[in-house]
């Protein structure tokens, strides 16, 4: 339960930023005061250099994309075996199949039972986590170096022979709901949630990737077997080994895990389109009785990842949401204390993307944290970052970067980011000069072109009976739902019998 | 006999074997390689503790105090941690909020969180910028200047953590009732979040004051991880902390026995918007730096809930499906400490099916043989997170802080794993049945109850 109620300053989602020559204006040369002690801080010395690890990519004759990126610190290797398609493939219907179907692949394969792979995962010291992104399913694994052929030989059994039993899927079903339950008890989480939705309508990223109670009940034994048959192949996998290996080392265990995985004759699904129309009103609140803080979102449609605009996106994104000291968490946290935090994060995946701001606040607070969000993303594309305020931003976002690249499984996490979307693993070494070259001019343009263009969805999750009064005088046509009435399988969000 | 953990080089050799054929290696195999740290203490009292790693071109600095929420003065519960937040508004050179630009600003980062014992506060910054933060930190330590402005907005922002953590958390107000029906006499009996009416109770006067009594030289250890030069970081800090007067007063201590406790309680709480019920068993332990009986509480922890083979998974989640979520820690502290096992129900059932459960199992493991495999397994898993924590600076010096401060010593920190290798399934049974089986434990059970039903919503659960 990890002592939930240490106190920290910075509410946790937060707490993701370091490293890298950052150039910035520097103070002054320190004073020193009468009692010997500067009265100034003294300034840094010449900045050190950050070396990032080179990845190294390779092909099996099966199709299978090998990639390797070596950090001889530690004896430790991170193994991830990645599929290029998530949850964009669910049916419709049937939200959260890609992620059961994830999570259900060390449930019982190559004749173990769910119990014997989590003992022998865990005799190795690590254990088995699978998930379904948006556009990638993995599974993976943090060992020592001794240990890593056994836990590839593990990967190899659950991704390639997945019993998908009937008992299994039963049980995974009932904690699934469960979770499900819990999750939409969180202000915060319900509203991303709902505003997501609000973004993409129904478009493949609209849906919950987690599933809905409902759809989770819905699945059956064949809708997961035919997603596994139909995606997980060695032509749509890249095995990503980070840590203390080498290409050889990499090539020789991934050759004897996967090399006999064959590939099938049938073409691969062509993805579906990420948005559609949107059907919600532009405000929503959302009635959760006895709910201790409302959630507020904001959330608008971004490009893809592809976009040439990537970089200003990041850059536009760290100075509006991206860490403690952005607009968001200065305005909402540090100068009205309204909030224990408020972030935004710019996501951009294959077929669109998005850009969603959050923080919880008091009940009573609500409408003014909801227009505080809304004026920080006008201000974006209105006008122009000061170069202080841009240098201060990027170097938060560079040494985040710096950072996260330091252990073996924030490794495979950027190598994986790059292989899935395609984008040449050079980028890895190039991300802070592309980082440093973004513009105030390019930053504003950004926001203008995207803010501008599809309109924000607000969405409210709380005790409304505090708050629906007074944001209605701002805001007149923000609609209200009862909790109880919501239905997340909707692009309307509304349950058949339940309109309001 | 222990061995090294093998490197890449070594690795050729292994996988010429077929990975069925590799021999399992087992966690008596596993030796983590020692922190080499370099320790001193300056006339003032200051504890320096530092680890040279040029792993990456980034410095740990942390500034450790030995004053947590069971020092919160009386009537003020939450006071330690409200201070917390206090210490990046302004002091005698610095601005509010100036910590920031010294450290994200330039590509650190920077944070801090208090406990039941300790307040540290933690930064990573690119190497170069090691001087700046010593002086920052010594700024703080002997200079901080806040205002009744800044006080103000700071305290509104730790109510709202105080909302987000025990109030819109489904299962915060279980989590913070832990301690204060844990405890009876000890100070730990007070939630380290505190009260909204403590909080606004408190004023700039008791931050004052509170400073003045703990924060102070030989109150501290600062720690140093990372890319530096040991010559260079010991001239800093001579000349940044060295001139800080040590206060002729002592530190006031925590004097307070915990009694043990002499019968079994149970206690109610109810929460509006949780989906499941749950419950919480809590038992008194020893100290933490009483390692002879710590470190096999934690293996036992470990045994009962570390990862999906772990025993009460399979019991409750896996095999009878009562459970949505279970979980068991041994929680050390300076003082005594507690071991926990909690259960958030699956859907359809009730509190006493798990309790039934978890007990059955806590019995079973203090009692029956324990496979030398399962032992090995938990051992492996216990080496491997310290292993992985150990990536980074910050990793490094927050391992020794633990050990530094809580642990019994920094020693503790290499000591502690040579002592895991070393537990036996007799040492598992003799303190489980000391401190678990053999003694009183305190129940929560927590309910879901409609928000119609409790008009005082909002109030928390602390005293």
């Amino acid at each position: 339960m990890s002592r939930s109620m240490k106190a920290l300053r910075l509410a946790v989602f937060m707490a993701a930023m370091t490293v890298a020559g950052a150039v910035l204006a520097v103070p002054a040369a320190a004073a020193v005061a009468t009692d010997g002690f500067p009265d100034a801080p003294p300034a840094p010395g010449p900045a050190p250099k950050l070396t990032v690890p080179t990845p190294f990519a390779q092909t099996l004759a099966n199709g299978l994309q090998l990639i390797s990126a070596q950090r001889t610190d530690l004896p430790l290797v991170t193994a991830q075996l990645v599929l290029r398609s998530g949850g964009e493939m669910d049916p419709p219907r049937l939200a959260g199949l890609a992620d059961l179907t994830a999570k259900l692949l060390t449930k019982g394969a190559a004749g173990k039972t769910a119990p014997q792979i989590a003992a022998a995962a865990e005799a190795l010291g690590g254990s088995l986590t699978a998930a379904a992104g948006w556009d990638e399913s993995a599974v993976g694994i943090t060992v020592t170096t001794p240990k890593l052929p056994l836990a590839l030989g593990l990967l190899a059994d659950v991704v390639r022979r997945p019993a998908f039993s009937a008992t299994e899927l039963k049980r995974a079903q009932i904690q699934a709901i469960d979770d499900l339950r819990l999750m939409l008890s969180r202000p915060t989480a319900l509203a991303s949630l709902a505003a997501t939705r609000g973004v993409f309508g129904d478009g493949a990223y609209g849906h919950s990737r987690t599933g809905t109670p409902a759809s989770i009940a819905r699945i059956t034994r064949t809708d997961v077997q035919q997603l596994h048959r139909t995606l997980y192949r060695p032509d749509n996998a890249i095995l990503i080994l980070t840590g203390d290996i080498t290409p050889a080392q990499a090539r020789q265990l991934a050759q004897a895990s996967f090399g006999d995985w064959q590939k099938p004759v049938a073409p691969l699904p062509v993805k579906p389109v990420g948005k559609a129309a949107s059907r919600l009103p532009a405000i929503l609140l959302i009635d959760q009785r006895g709910a201790g803080q409302a959630g507020v979102v904001v959330a608008h449609a971004a490009p893809a990842r592809s976009d040439a605009g990537y970089y200003v996106g990041m850059v536009a994104n760290a100075v509006l949401g991206g860490s403690y000291s952005a607009r968001l968490n200065e305005e909402i946290r540090i100068k009205r204390g309204l909030s224990y935090g408020a972030s935004s994060r710019l996501e951009p995946m294959s077929d669109a993307g998005l850009w969603l701001a959050a923080a919880q606040t008091k009940n009573p607070s609500a409408p003014q944290v909801v227009d505080l969000m809304l004026g920080q993303f006008a201000r974006l594309g209105h006008s122009p970052v000061s170069a202080a305020e841009l240098a201060a931003r990027k170097a938060t976002l560079i040494g985040g970067y710096g950072r996260r690249l330091e252990t073996t499984d924030g490794l495979a996490a950027q190598v994986a980011e790059l292989a899935i979307y395609g984008i040449d693993l050079r980028q890895i070494g190039n991300y802070i000069k592309q980082v440093q070259a973004v513009t105030p001019k390019q930053v504003e343009a950004y926001a203008r072109k995207h803010l501008d263009a599809d309109g924000s969805k607000v969405v409210v999750v709380g005790d409304t009976a505090q708050f629906a009064a007074a944001l209605r005088k701002a805001h007149p046509h923000a609609a209200l739902l009862e909790s109880t009435a919501l239905d997340l399988d909707s692009a309307s969000l509304l349950a058949p019998t339940a309109a309001k | 006999m222990t061995l090294r953990l093998r490197p890449a080089a070594l690795l050729a050799s292994l996988v010429l074997l077929s990975a069925a054929a590799v021999p399992p290696s087992t966690a008596a195999e596993l030796s983590i390689p020692p922190i080499r740290y370099h320790q001193r203490t300056l006339p003032n009292g200051l504890q320096v503790l530092s680890v040279e790693n040029h792993a990456s071109p980034n410095v740990a600095v942390q500034m450790w105090y030995h004053v947590g929420s069971r020092d919160d003065p009386r009537g003020r519960s939450g006071f330690a941690h409200l201070f917390e937040h206090l210490m990046f508004k302004s002091t005698k050179h610095m601005h509010a909020e100036q910590m920031d630009r010294l450290t994200e600003d330039v590509g650190g980062a920077n944070n801090a969180s208090t406990g039941d014992d300790v307040t540290n506060y933690f930064e990573v910054v690119p190497s170069n910028y090691l001087q700046t933060l010593l002086w920052a930190e010594a700024e703080r330590l002997s200079n901080l200047n806040v205002d009744e402005k800044n006080f103000k907005s700071e305290r509104a922002v730790v109510e709202e953590e105080y909302r987000t953590r025990v109030l819109a958390q489904p299962y915060g107000k279980l989590f913070n009732a832990i301690d204060p029906y844990s405890y009876k006499v000890h100070p730990y009996k007070r939630p380290t979040i505190g009260s909204i009416e403590d909080l606004e109770a408190a004023s700039l006067h008791d931050v004052i004051e509170f400073h003045h009594t703990f924060y102070r030289p030989d109150n501290a250890t600062l720690i140093v991880a990372g890319d530096f030069d040991p010559k260079q970081l010991d001239a800093w800090v001579d000349r940044y902390f060295g001139w800080i007067p040590k206060p002729s007063t002592p530190v006031p201590q925590v004097t307070a026995k915990e009694p043990a406790r002499r019968k079994n309680r149970r206690y109610t709480v109810t929460s509006a918007t949780a989906p499941l019920p749950a419950l919480v068993q809590t038992w008194l332990i020893p100290p933490a730096a009483d390692s002879a009986d710590y470190i096999p509480l934690q293996v036992a922890a470990a045994l009962l809930s570390q990862g999906d083979s772990s025993r009460l998974y399979q019991s409750l989640v896996y095999r009878h499906e009562v459970a949505q979520q279970v979980g068991a820690e041994a929680d050390g502290r300076v003082g005594p400490g507690l071991f926990t096992v909690y259960a958030i129900l699956a859907s359809g059932h009730r509190p006493a099916e798990a309790e039934k459960l978890l007990n059955e199992e806590i019995v079973w493991l203090a009692t029956q043989p324990i496979p030398a495999a399962e032992l090995d397994k938990v051992k492996t898993q216990l080496l491997t997170g310290e292993l992985t924590q150990r990536q980074t600076a910050q990793g490094i010096a927050f391992a020794l802080g633990q050990a530094a401060l809580i642990d019994g010593g920094p020693q503790h920190v290499n000591s502690d794993l040579a002592m895991l290798q070393k537990v036996t399934a007799a040492d598992v049974h003799r303190v489980l049945q000391k401190y678990v089986t053999g003694a009183h434990s305190v129940t929560i059970d927590y309910l879901p109850q409609a928000a119609s039903a409790t008009p005082g919503a909002g109030k928390g659960e602390a005293k």
